[in-house]
């Protein structure tokens, strides 16, 4: 008597938008532990909201280290965070044009709010507020 | 409309238990923790847009009833990111371990490090809220 039992297939799709979306939520996950719990605990528990004033905000933000790291954690959170909210959109819109509409809009606010972050971290430096 | 009613309903009728309400929570959690950060990115460009405004922003964050809601963010950006990296782990790495107990035994295994880091947390802004806000502990 055989058992015959089939290797799973190895079947290769073409990647499209979505499948690169659903690889992407993964590692900037992983990537945002660091950088987010990281900001997280030093800003809100550490230092805490009290003892943070203008001059603090400007100042680390004129850091050349905390320039990078808030513009690495603006783009990856901020993109992760929108394409979250995307997801949870296509569970609830089933008409593929609505739901065209709503990324579009999503992409929007995306790129304006994170446009808006970016040149706040670019254009502060050391010179100012003093 | 409906729709929403069917989603609510089939949300508190289905009964998955454990790996239901880890979707659930990160759900809620990064839906939550998303709005505060767009609000976020756009008070601290007040401090290069209008750095006299950005006073203001502070006293908001430094309100009780900010504070509390901080409390609450902390958690949800700490269930969000533990239970995430249980996703990417069992996605990436063990997708044969996604099974209904090993899922159930990792969601409690996700809360427990959540509530390791969040008590202590929240332990100390409480503290630095009474301190700050209501003259507590020689404040």
């Amino acid at each position: 008597m055989s058992v015959t039992t089939k290797e799973p297939e190895k079947i290769r799709i073409q990647k499209n938008f979505d499948q690169i979306a659903w690889m992407a939520m993964r590692y900037s996950g992983v990537l945002l532990i660091p950088l987010a719990f990281g900001h997280m605990i030093l800003q809100d528990v550490v230092v805490g909201v009290h003892q943070i004033t203008t001059d603090y905000a400007m100042e680390r933000m004129a850091t050349l280290g905390w320039k990078i790291y808030d513009i690495l954690l603006l783009a990856f959170a901020f993109g992760h965070g929108m394409n979250g909210v995307r997801q949870v959109f296509r569970d609830y819109i089933h008409n593929p044009r609505s739901f065209r509409i709503v990324s579009s809009i999503l992409f929007i606010v995306w790129l304006v709010i994170s446009a808006i972050g970016a040149i706040t971290l670019l254009a502060i430096n050391p010179a100012m507020g003093r | 409309m409906s729709n929403i009613k069917t989603t609510l309903t089939g949300y508190a009728g289905y009964r998955g238990r454990e790996g239901h309400w880890a979707f659930l929570l990160h759900r809620i959690t990064g839906l939550g923790v998303v709005l505060f950060l767009a609000i976020h990115i756009l008070d601290t460009s007040f401090v290069y847009f209008a750095p006299q405004l950005y006073d203001e922003v502070l006293k908001v964050y430094r309100s009780t009833l900010f504070g509390i809601g901080e409390v609450v963010l902390v958690f949800c950006l700490f269930f969000h990111g533990v239970n995430g990296l249980r996703i990417a782990y069992l996605d990436l790495l063990a997708p044969k371990a996604w099974t209904i107990e090993k899922t159930r035994r990792s969601t409690y295994i996700v809360m427990a490090i959540t509530l390791a880091l969040w008590v202590p947390s929240a332990g100390y802004m409480i503290y630095n809220l009474l301190r700050h806000n209501f003259g507590m502990f020689g404040g």
